[in-house]
C-alpha cells in the first residue's frame, strides 16, 4: 500500500456493517438492516447507527417503523442519531461564537426532538448503550451539565463496559470547550484507556485527549507540548497499549485508533511510527482529528503519509 | 374497629397489642388558611395545648387538610389531655399569646415549593409561603378560626385500646362540618417544571393502585439516584376530596444537581413507558400488607379512619384494605403511572430547564397588564408601575407581573411604604416607591384598594433591604457613542457662540451697544453650555454608579 494516494474516509470501507445497514436504509428495508444490527457486537452496533445517522430522509422513515413497533430499541436509537446529526448540520460543528442565535434556536429544536425520542426509548431499554450514547451527544448539545454527561456514561459503561462511542463522546463533554477541564480529560481517557483490555482500541481516547489540548487550547505552544517527556511517554505506553499491542484486532475502533496514531506521530515527528501506522491503514482514514488541522482532510493525510513514507522509504 | 360517638363527636374506636393512645382530629389545615392568616392553624394548636399536663407522650401535628392532638398513656392521661386541649379551645388562653407566639415563630416548618407553583397563593399552595402572618394575629382572629374550625361537628376522635377512658369528656362548641379544602390549580398545561431544587409531584385520584405506584416510584428513585443524592424522600397523601398527591423530593450531591434532576426524569419516564417490573410490585403490596396489619395492630390505621369520618366516608375494615392492595397489578401501576406523569410538576435546579425533557415551563408571570396609569422608574425609565381600575402591574427588567384588585390573596406592607401584592396565582407586583416616580400614589391606592383582611404588616427593613433605583443596563459601547456624540454637539454649540462673542467683540470695538445677534449667540451658548455640563454630569454619575 506505501505510495497509496487516494484516502477513504468513508467508514463504510473498513467496516462492512456500516455499508450494510446504509443500503439496507435506502433500500427502506427496515427488517434487513435491523437483522444486521442484531448481530453487531454493541460497540459495532453504535457506531454503526451513530454512522448512518446522516442518510437523507430517516426521519418519516423511522417514526414509521416506531410506530408500528414502539418498543425497537435500534430504530430509536437510529432515530435518535439522525435528528441529532440534523441538527449538528445547522450547527456546522464551529465555536459557539460563530453560530447564530437563529442556528442555535433551531439547533436545539432538532436535539429535543431527538432527546424525547430517546428519553423514551433509554426509559425501555435501559441496558442498551448505543441509545446512552446518543443520549450523550443531546446532553452536549442541549447543555445538559457535566454531571448529567457523567451519569449517562455511566448508564452506557453499566451496559456495556469500556463502551468506546459513549467514551468517545464522554471525552468531547470533558474539554473545556463544553463543561470540563484538561485535567478532567486527560484523566479521564487515561483511566477508560487503563481500565479496557490491553490490545483495546481504547488509547485512542488518549490520543484525542491530548490532540483536543493542543488544538483547543490558543496558550497551549505546541512544540513544548509535544516535547514534553510526559506527554511522548504517555503516548508511546497508549499505543504498546493497543496498536503495538499483539491483542490488537480489526474490531471496533480499529480504524479511529491507528487513525488517531498516526496523526499524533506526525506531529510528534517520527516517521516510523507514523508509517507503520498509515501502512496498517492502507487508505483508510477518518476525519477527526484530522479536520482539526485544517478543513482539507484528504490533504492533510496525503500530506502527513506522504511525509512518513519518504523517511521511512 | 368500632364506631361509636363521645360527646357527639364521631369516634372510632379500635383494641391494640401496645400502650393505649387516642386522638382528636379536625377538619382544618394549612389548605384552609389564607395567605393573610398562614400559621393561625400552627398558632392555635400551640396555644391550646400550652401549660397542659405533660403526662402521657402528646403530640400535635397541623397538616394541610387535618390538625391532630395526640396522646398515648394511661386513660387519665389520654382524658386529661384531650378534655383539656378542648377546654383549651373553648377558653383560649390568649393572655399567653405572646409568648406561644414567639414559640411557633422559631421553629417555622420547612417550605415546600411545590404546591405554589400548581395551586397558587391559595388553598393547598399557601403551604409554600412563610408564616408573614403570625406577628399580626389578634386574640380576635384565633377565637374567629376556633369557632369556625375547632367545634364538635368538625371533629373526630380515635382511640386505640379497650375502651373509651371512662372520664372523657369532649366539651367543644357547636358548628358546622367544613367541606374539604377547594382545589384550585394555577397550572395551564402538564407536565409542567420550575426552578427550585430536584424534586416531582403530581395529583391524581387516591386509590390503592396510586399508593403501590408511589411505594414502587420511591424505590426506583432511591435505587437510580443512590450515587447522586444524600437523600430522597417519597410521599403519597390522601386528600379529603378523593384525590391524592404523590412527591418525591431529593437532596443531590454538591457536583450532581444536574445529574440527579436527569436521573429523575429518566425514572419518571421509563414508569410512565411502563417499565413496571411486576415483581418489584409483588414486592411493594406484600410490604404494604405487613405494614397495614403492624398498623392495624399499633393502632396506626385509626388517625386515617377518623380523616374519613371526617370527609364522610366509611370505616375500611383492616381485611378489606388488604383485599384491596392484593389486587393492585402491574398494569393498573403502569395506569397510574401514566396519570401521574401526565399531571406531573418537575422541579429543576438552578440553571437547569426541562423542555428538553418535554416539559412546559410553568407560568412565572403574568399574561397581560392592566390598563393604567404609568409611573416610569427612576432612573430606568424601562421599568413600569401601572395602575389601573382593574388591578396593578410592573414590567420590566425582564419581569411582568400583574395582580387583579379582585384576585389579590395578600398584601405585604412595610413602614417604609414598600408593599407586595401577591396575587392569587402567585404572581407578585412588588410596588417600591424608591424605584418608580411618584409612587407614593399607588402606594395610597393599594393601601384604599385592598382590603384589611388581605394586608400583613411587615417589621421595618434595614436600608440595605430597600431597594435603590439603577440604572437600566443597556448596551453600553453603542450609548456610549451616542453620549459622546451628544455631548460633543453640545460643547461645539457652546463654544462656538462663545468664539462669535469674542470675535463680535474684538471686530467692532466702536459700537457701544451689543447687537440683537450678538445677544442671541450669548444666549444659545449659554443654554448649550448649561446642557452640555448637565449631560455631561448625568453620565458621569451613572458611570460612577455603574462601578460601584
Amino acid at each position: 500500500m506505501i505510495g497509496s494516494s487516494d484516502v477513504v474516509l468513508d467508514g463504510a470501507a473498513a467496516y462492512p456493517e456500516i455499508a450494510g445497514l446504509r443500503a439496507a436504509l435506502q433500500r427502506r428495508d427496515w427488517p434487513g438492516g435491523r437483522a444486521l444490527l442484531d448481530q453487531l457486537e454493541p460497540m459495532a452496533r453504535s457506531a454503526a447507527l451513530q454512522a448512518c445517522a446522516g442518510e437523507p430522509g430517516l426521519e418519516e422513515f423511522l417514526r414509521g417503523v416506531l410506530a408500528a413497533d414502539v418498543t425497537d430499541a435500534a430504530a430509536a436509537a437510529l432515530l435518535g442519531h439522525h435528528l441529532i446529526h440534523t441538527g449538528w448540520e445547522i450547527r456546522s460543528g464551529r465555536y459557539a461564537e460563530h453560530v447564530s442565535s437563529g442556528q442555535f434556536h433551531q439547533f436545539h429544536d432538532w436535539l429535543r426532538k431527538a432527546e424525547l425520542v430517546l428519553i423514551d426509548a433509554a426509559a425501555r431499554h435501559p441496558k442498551d448503550p448505543a441509545i446512552w450514547t446518543a443520549r450523550l451527544l443531546t446532553a452536549r448539545g442541549l447543555q445538559l451539565g457535566l454531571a448529567e454527561a457523567r451519569r449517562r456514561l455511566d448508564r452506557a459503561l453499566a451496559a456495556q463496559p469500556h463502551h468506546l462511542p459513549a467514551q468517545l463522546q464522554f471525552l468531547q463533554h470533558a474539554c473545556p470547550k463544553w463543561d470540563g477541564t484538561w485535567e478532567l480529560l486527560h484523566e479521564f481517557a487515561r483511566d477508560a484507556m487503563l481500565a479496557a483490555p490491553p490490545g483495546s482500541p481504547h488509547a485512542v481516547l488518549v490520543v484525542h485527549a491530548h490532540v483536543e489540548h493542543i488544538f483547543g487550547d490558543d496558550d497551549t505552544d505546541v512544540f513544548r507540548y509535544l516535547a514534553a517527556e510526559a506527554v511522548r511517554t504517555e503516548i508511546y505506553e497508549a499505543a504498546h497499549r493497543s496498536i503495538w499491542h499483539p491483542e490488537f484486532r480489526h474490531g471496533p475502533g480499529w480504524v479511529q485508533a491507528l487513525n488517531a496514531f498516526a496523526l499524533i506521530f506526525t506531529m510528534l515527528d517520527d516517521r516510523r511510527s507514523a508509517a507503520t501506522a498509515f501502512t496498517r491503514l492502507g487508505n483508510l482514514a477518518a476525519e477527526y482529528p484530522w479536520n482539526q488541522i485544517g478543513s482539507d482532510v484528504n490533504a492533510q493525510v496525503r500530506e502527513a503519509r506522504a511525509w512518513a513514507y519518504e523517511g521511512a522509504a | 374497629m368500632r364506631r361509636l360517638e363521645v360527646d357527639g363527636i364521631p369516634a372510632v374506636l379500635a383494641p391494640v397489642t401496645g400502650p393505649a393512645h387516642a386522638g382528636l382530629v379536625f377538619r382544618v389545615g394549612t389548605a384552609d388558611e389564607p395567605l393573610a392568616r398562614r400559621g393561625i392553624t400552627r398558632l392555635v394548636e400551640h396555644l391550646v395545648t400550652d401549660g397542659l399536663s405533660a403526662a402521657g407522650r402528646t403530640s400535635w401535628t397541623t397538616g394541610p387538610e387535618h390538625t391532630y392532638f395526640h396522646v398515648q398513656g394511661s386513660p387519665a392521661e389520654i382524658t386529661d389531655f384531650l378534655t383539656g386541649v378542648c377546654e383549651a379551645l373553648r377558653n383560649p388562653p390568649v393572655a399567653r399569646l405572646a409568648t406561644v407566639r414567639d414559640l411557633v415563630q422559631g421553629a417555622q416548618p420547612e417550605r415546600d415549593p411545590l404546591p405554589m407553583w400548581r395551586h397558587g397563593a391559595r388553598g393547598f399552595g399557601v403551604v409554600s409561603y412563610p408564616e408573614w402572618a403570625l406577628p399580626g394575629l389578634t386574640a380576635e382572629h384565633l377565637r374567629d378560626w376556633i369557632a369556625r374550625y375547632f367545634t364538635k361537628e368538625n371533629a373526630a376522635l380515635w382511640v386505640a385500646g379497650d375502651e373509651v377512658p371512662a372520664g372523657l369528656r369532649l366539651d367543644l362548641p357547636a358548628g358546622e362540618r367544613q367541606p374539604p379544602p377547594s382545589v384550585a390549580t394555577t397550572l395551564p398545561v402538564t407536565p409542567a417544571w420550575f426552578t427550585g431544587g430536584v424534586g416531582w409531584d403530581t395529583v391524581i385520584a387516591r386509590s390503592p393502585s396510586a399508593a403501590v405506584f408511589a411505594n414502587v416510584l420511591e424505590r426506583r428513585v432511591r435505587r437510580d439516584l443512590r450515587d447522586l443524592t444524600t437523600q430522597t424522600r417519597t410521599e403519597y397523601v390522601p386528600r379529603a376530596d378523593g384525590t391524592a398527591r404523590i412527591l418525591t423530593i431529593a437532596e443531590p450531591l454538591p457536583e450532581e444537581p444536574e445529574a440527579a434532576h436527569g436521573g429523575l426524569v429518566d425514572v419518571l419516564a421509563s414508569m410512565r413507558a411502563g417499565r413496571i417490573d411486576p415483581d418489584e410490585v409483588a414486592a411493594v403490596v406484600k410490604l404494604t400488607c405487613e405494614g397495614l396489619r403492624d398498623s392495624e395492630s399499633r393502632g396506626a390505621r385509626l388517625p386515617g379512619q377518623a380523616f374519613n369520618l371526617l370527609a364522610g366516608r366509611d370505616l375500611q375494615p383492616l381485611e378489606e384494605a388488604l383485599a384491596e392492595v392484593r389486587a393492585v397489578t402491574a398494569a393498573d401501576v403502569a395506569r397510574v403511572a401514566g396519570e401521574a406523569y401526565d399531571a406531573g410538576l418537575l422541579m429543576t435546579p438552578p440553571g437547569s430547564t426541562a423542555e428538553w425533557a418535554g416539559y412546559t415551563a410553568a407560568p412565572a408571570m403574568s399574561e397581560t397588564m392592566p390598563a393604567g396609569r404609568v409611573h416610569r422608574g427612576r432612573r430606568d425609565p424601562s421599568r413600569r408601575l401601572i395602575s389601573g381600575a382593574e388591578g396593578i402591574g410592573v414590567t420590566g427588567r425582564g419581569v411582568v407581573a400583574a395582580v387583579r384588585w379582585d384576585s389579590c390573596a395578600a398584601l405585604l406592607a412595610w413602614p417604609d411604604g414598600g408593599r407586595h401584592l401577591i396575587g392569587e396565582d402567585a404572581v407578585t407586583v412588588r410596588v417600591e416607591p424608591t424605584l418608580y416616580r411618584n409612587a407614593d400614589r399607588v402606594v395610597r391606592e393599594v393601601d384604599a384598594r385592598i382590603p384589611e383582611r388581605l394586608r400583613i404588616e411587615m417589621p421595618a427593613r434595614d436600608r440595605d433591604r430597600i431597594p435603590r433605583p439603577e440604572p437600566a443596563p443597556r448596551d453600553g459601547v453603542a450609548r456610549r457613542y451616542a453620549a459622546a456624540i451628544l455631548c460633543g454637539v453640545l460643547a461645539l454649540f457652546f463654544v462656538s457662540g462663545g468664539v462669535w462673542i469674542l470675535t463680535q467683540l474684538l471686530a467692532g470695538p466702536g459700537t457701544g451697544n451689543p447687537r440683537g445677534e450678538d445677544l442671541l449667540a450669548l444666549g444659545g451658548s449659554v443654554v448649550f453650555g448649561v446642557l452640555f455640563g448637565r449631560y455631561s454630569w448625568a453620565i458621569t454619575r451613572e458611570l460612577g454608579s455603574r462601578r460601584g
